[in-house]
């Protein structure tokens, strides 16, 4: 059984997206026998070392394969297992497009995708293995859940949660190793429902992923300027918690979108589409890589050159509001 | 209980070994210690002496004695 202390809370955040990966799916395969794990040629990357020694019968390496990684977890999954696949984000969707759109949106098989290094968390490799368009695929297929988990520990909470649903759903994995803490102790989540972090009164920054960090870096800074901020993690994506949308419309002056993703069809995107259908509504300032191919690069200097840290993100916000 | 015995419990601790293992351990010398395994043992410290540790020095982190001589550092004051 998972313990959500201060000690295992670091220790994920040490591992990194990967490692949290791994810590679920060793968790779930000691809770849950229909699970199994399928990778392209990931297996250690995934953060899969100890699951490989403990599990081996239970873990399905299909090669540099990523595609037929997809249809094998359509079969497994029609014999009634839950299949967690994963491989680097931009494969997931991208080049997996047909097989996803297929088996997991119209037949509706309960698969479980993992992206991993979504954003630039593989950005060091090139525009190949960068991910900054996987939401807006998978969202636009029907029946698909979409979850962006802001840190380690709601990595894992959304894998465990996600094993209990019978939806294809797709888990993207933002954020470098020793990635920063959200959450420092224990707390709900449930699939479709945003979390408040911080309330403030100006402006509600609805971030996603790894900006959900940033997000509260940025709050912290404005606060400085007299500038009080809402921090909600939306880190499911679809559904969306239109609810929540909503409310933060209803009382701020302000509001901000942020996600390691373009500003098309990702979150932003999913936040208008609730906005529009209220008619009236307040001004939506979009934090996101801005429709471009960064240069290969580590993964600071990537949300650098994209404006996506937290001190980017106070200016923009400076300057929408003032 | 001195800085030194902290230091034990965190190995003895994190990788469940008794202490006649500790000296000349080394990084994937037991099963224990692998990548997972030493991020536990790291965030065990990190607890244990209150302080954050740099990517560099989780990294250089190789074996029992050499972590003494990085939690020894100007960094961290560690006194063993």
């Amino acid at each position: 059984m998972i313990e959500y202390n201060k000690r295992n809370i670091r220790t994920w955040s040490l591992l990194g997206p990967s490692g949290a990966h791994g810590t679920a799916v060793m968790e779930l395969a000691e809770t849950n026998p229909d699970v199994l794990i399928l990778t392209a040629d990931l297996c250690f990357f995934s953060g899969l070392e100890r699951f490989k020694t403990a599990y081996p019968d239970k873990l399905y390496n299909v090669g540099i394969a990523e595609q037929n990684m997809i249809g094998v977890a359509a079969g497994l999954a029609k014999e009634g297992f839950i299949p967690f696949a994963n491989t680097y984000a931009s494969f997931c969707a991208s080049r997996c497009a047909d097989q996803v759109r297929v088996n997991m949106a119209y037949m509706g098989l309960p698969i479980k995708l993992i992206g991993l290094t979504a954003g630039y968390g593989a950005g060091v490799l090139g525009a190949t293995h960068v991910s900054i368009e996987d939401i807006s695929l998978m969202r636009a297929l029907p029946n698909i859940t979409v979850i962006s988990p802001a840190d380690c520990t709601e990595i894992i909470k959304a894998i465990l949660a996600a094993a209990e649903t019978s939806d294809p759903t797709y888990i993207r994995l933002t954020g470098p190793m020793n990635m920063p803490i959200v959450y420092k102790e224990d707390y709900n989540f449930a699939i479709g429902k945003a979390v408040t972090i911080q309330k403030g009164y100006d402006v509600a920054i609805i971030a996603t992923g790894s900006m959900v960090a940033q997000a509260q870096k940025a709050a912290k800074l404005l606060e400085a300027d007299g500038v009080k901020c809402s921090v909600i993690n939306m880190h499911t994506i679809k559904p969306i918690d239109s609810d929540a949308i909503l409310e933060a419309n209803e009382n701020h002056k302000l509001l901000v979108t942020a996600e390691e993703h373009n500003v098309i069809g990702g979150l932003y995107g999913a936040v208008a589409e609730v906005l529009c259908k209220e008619g009236v509504h307040k001004p939506v300032l979009s934090i996101g890589i801005n429709d471009f191919f960064a240069h290969a690069g580590s993964y600071s200097y990537q949300l650098d050159i994209s404006e996506l840290t937290a001190e980017s993100m106070k200016k923009k916000i400076l300057s929408a509001i003032n | 209980m001195t800085n030194l015995e902290k230091y034990n419990n965190a190995f003895i601790e994190t990788f469940e070994i008794t202490e006649d293992q500790l000296v000349g351990l080394k990084y994937q010398d037991i099963e224990a210690w692998d990548s997972v395994g030493h991020m536990g043992l790291v965030a065990a410290l990190e607890d244990t002496f209150d302080i954050m540790m740099d990517t560099d020095d989780i990294i250089d982190f190789s074996s029992y004695e050499k972590g003494k001589e990085i939690l020894s550092k100007e960094d961290y004051g560690v006194k063993f």
